[in-house]
């Protein structure tokens, strides 16, 4: 560092210009948002830009809308329950594929993980193929089901990497102390993995709230959730009231993570 | 005698067939209240034999008794043993009381008995002042305080060590060898200490197992496995020495501890007085001698000496290291730095030893009937 330092130049012209570059990277990202949270608030009749002026109605149209309390009440069923099981099986396969060495290893690692790498468009199309005949078309059951698979890999992924930096010799010191397998897992190894666990659950979360394909193949007719109502609503009426939703749902991602970072964070403060 | 705390009997360890076996029938007793030392080179089966007291690993064939009960079956959280990691595993996620409260709590002792012998433990190790901090707050020698008074808290039937002091650096190694070695003592922990380092060994142990290849070469004292190895291996491993192929003689008379003197002729070199273990005359043995036993005359004095010549002198501070040509030998010798006549290359050097410090050891040397050119069979470690 001190030697990069001694030949360190009075002015570095590529500092502005890589400044200027993220911060335009980060104007392409978020300027659809910005859009929305500026159209949520704007008057015109039907959803444009420029805004023609200002005004709240959209948002007090937000709870007498039937569909869309609807939605958010699957989705948010759907979306917990989906990050329950997903931990509770997730986790557990993580271990198993950090700590066993068996035959088939590998096999299994890629099947946890393919989810990642099929379109779920092809995905949701086996699933209502396969759920048809055992009737869990537009049922929790389905929803909740394609949900997982499609989960099931982040939480594997972050675990897996919790698991891969901590020190096993911890396992072995709380088993030698008179420790049974359930209290090393739930008094030493999960407090440690924690951290992975929980950045698992959160992306679950977010990924199953915001699904539309498959819950629009399983259960578009019976159960629809809130990303198929918005799907459905923009399709019949073009007002605003859609953008004022989609500001409410960045707002309670945001809430998501900013609540588990500050449980973490403080967490980690008191340590 | 006294009954074993711990007996191990024909322990073996193969990680997979067809493999060397990792340990290969270990045979061992361990008094009560002693420190044993499991020293070797990396590979040589100590961390597999401490795993497998702990119970971290099943043997593949052996037993294990402690206190006179058959445990090798038993699952390790029933064994109630004390074991400190290399890396001192303290659970990062609880602060040094929790830490040191956990086993107690797998006890489910009362809350009260707790905090009094969790109390008891941190000050035992000097470190009663730190019991809310965090793990992650400690310096690695304060960690490694707060690992050993874990282990204790228990009163476990065996203390286990697994290169306790590897992560240390020097200076801080040199104190928590003697605070731990004082613990140990106090407390009468029945140990079982896995190194690589024989200072460590030497300076803590009550026995020392030297293991090689999954075998147990020696165990005994550090000073019978220093002044008396039974193996080339022992002799190379601990501390330096200078093997000479050495024909025995005869008997010279008995001397100290069941040992025998002995006339022995080395190669061009001539006749020396030894020591060994009796019945040795007529054959070849290797005879061991410490550099720092032998002597370094510059002028030829008495007659049982070697002539040579200096060929090189190293400077270390504490001690000069000599190394002296004779014949076509090399052998080392140390000499402290306050001998008044500071040698040379090339200058003159007569070596002599004492009797007791020329040690014949007891397996005879197969080519005894000298196929070998001595040079080949002669070399210094």
């Amino acid at each position: 560092m001190s030697e990069a330092r001694l030949f360190k130049p009075r002015f570095n012209p590529a500092k502005p210009a890589f400044g200027i570059l993220v911060f335009l990277l980060y104007l392409f990202l978020l300027a659809p948002l910005l859009i929305v949270f500026v159209v949520s608030f704007a008057s015109n009749q039907y959803l444009s830009f420029p805004p023609e002026g200002l005004t709240f109605k959209w948002y007090e149209m937000l709870p007498q809308e039937s569909t869309f309390m609807n939605g958010m009440r699957v989705s948010l069923i759907v979306a917990v329950t989906v990050t329950i099981i997903v931990l509770a099986l997730g986790v557990p396969v993580a271990l198993a594929l950090d700590r066993f060495e068996f035959k088939a290893k590998a096999v299994v690692q890629s099947f946890f993980l393919s989810p990642l790498l099929i379109p779920s468009i092809v995905l949701a199309l086996g699933m209502v193929l396969l759920f048809g005949p055992l009737k869990l078309t537009n049922t929790y059951a389905g929803i909740i089901i394609g949900h997982v698979a499609i989960t099931i890999p982040f939480v594997i992924r972050t675990t897996l990497m919790s698991l891969a930096t901590t020190d096993t010799s911890c396992e072995a010191a709380a088993r030698i102390l008179g420790a049974g397998s359930w209290t090393v897992f739930r008094r030493i190894t999960l407090p440690i993995i924690q951290p992975g666990v929980i950045a698992g659950g959160v992306i679950a979360f977010i990924v199953s709230f915001d699904e539309a394909v498959i819950s629009l193949f399983v259960a578009e007719s019976g159960l629809p959730t809130l990303p198929v109502q918005v799907l459905r609503y923009v399709e019949n009426s073009a007002d605003a009231a859609v953008a004022a939703l989609s500001v409410i749902l960045i707002l309670i991602s945001l809430a998501v993570v900013v609540v588990v970072e500050r449980a973490m964070g403080l967490r980690k403060a008191l340590r | 005698m006294t009954e074993s705390k711990l007996s191990i009997v024909d322990l073996t360890k193969r990680y997979a067939a067809g493999l060397d076996p990792a340990v290969d029938r270990l045979n061992m007793e361990v008094e009560e209240g002693h420190l044993v030392a499991l020293l070797g080179p990396s590979g040589c089966g100590k961390t597999t034999t401490l795993r497998m007291v702990a119970g971290l690993m099943d043997p593949t064939a052996g037993s294990i008794v402690v206190d006179g009960k058959e445990i090798t079956h038993t699952p390790v959280n029933k064994r109630g043993m004390g074991m400190v990691f290399q890396s001192y595993a303290l659970f990062p996620h609880m602060n040094v009381e929790q830490n040191v409260a956990f086993g107690l709590q797998m006890r489910q002792t009362s809350k009260a008995d707790q905090k009094r012998r969790v109390a008891g433990a941190l000050d035992m190790v000097q470190l009663g002042h730190l019991a809310k901090r965090q793990v992650r707050e400690l310096s690695g020698g304060q960690q490694q305080r707060i690992a050993l008074a874990r282990a204790l808290v228990v009163e476990p039937t065996l203390l286990l060590l697994d290169e306790p002091l590897s992560n240390l650096d020097a200076k801080l190694r040199e104190t928590m060898r003697t605070e731990i070695r004082s613990i140990q003592q106090r407390t009468r922990a029945t140990t079982l200490f896995v190194t690589h380092d024989q200072d460590e060994a030497l300076d803590m142990a009550d026995r020392i197992a030297v293991m090689n290849g999954g075998l147990i070469e020696q165990f005994g004292s550090p000073t019978e496995v220093y002044e008396r190895p039974q193996t080339r291996f022992v002799a190379n491993f601990i501390g330096q020495a200078n093997f000479l192929n050495a024909r025995v003689l005869s008997e010279t008379g008995a001397a100290a501890k069941g040992e025998t003197h002995y006339r022995v002729s080395i190669d061009e070199l001539g006749e020396f007085g030894a020591v060994g273990a009796p019945g040795l005359t007529g054959s070849t043995h290797e005879l061991v001698i410490r550099p720092h036993r032998l002597r370094v005359s510059l002028r030829p004095a008495g007659t049982e000496t070697i002539a040579g010549v200096i060929e090189r002198v190293s400077y270390t501070g504490d001690a000069i290291s000599v190394a002296v040509k004779a014949g076509n030998r090399v052998l080392q010798a140390q000499v402290p730095t306050s001998s008044g006549d500071l040698p040379r290359p090339g200058d003159a050097a007569y070596l002599s030893w004492n009797e007791q410090d020329a040690y014949l050891l007891p397996a005879a040397v197969k080519d005894a009937a000298g196929l070998l050119p001595a040079a080949e069979r002669d070399s210094v470690a």
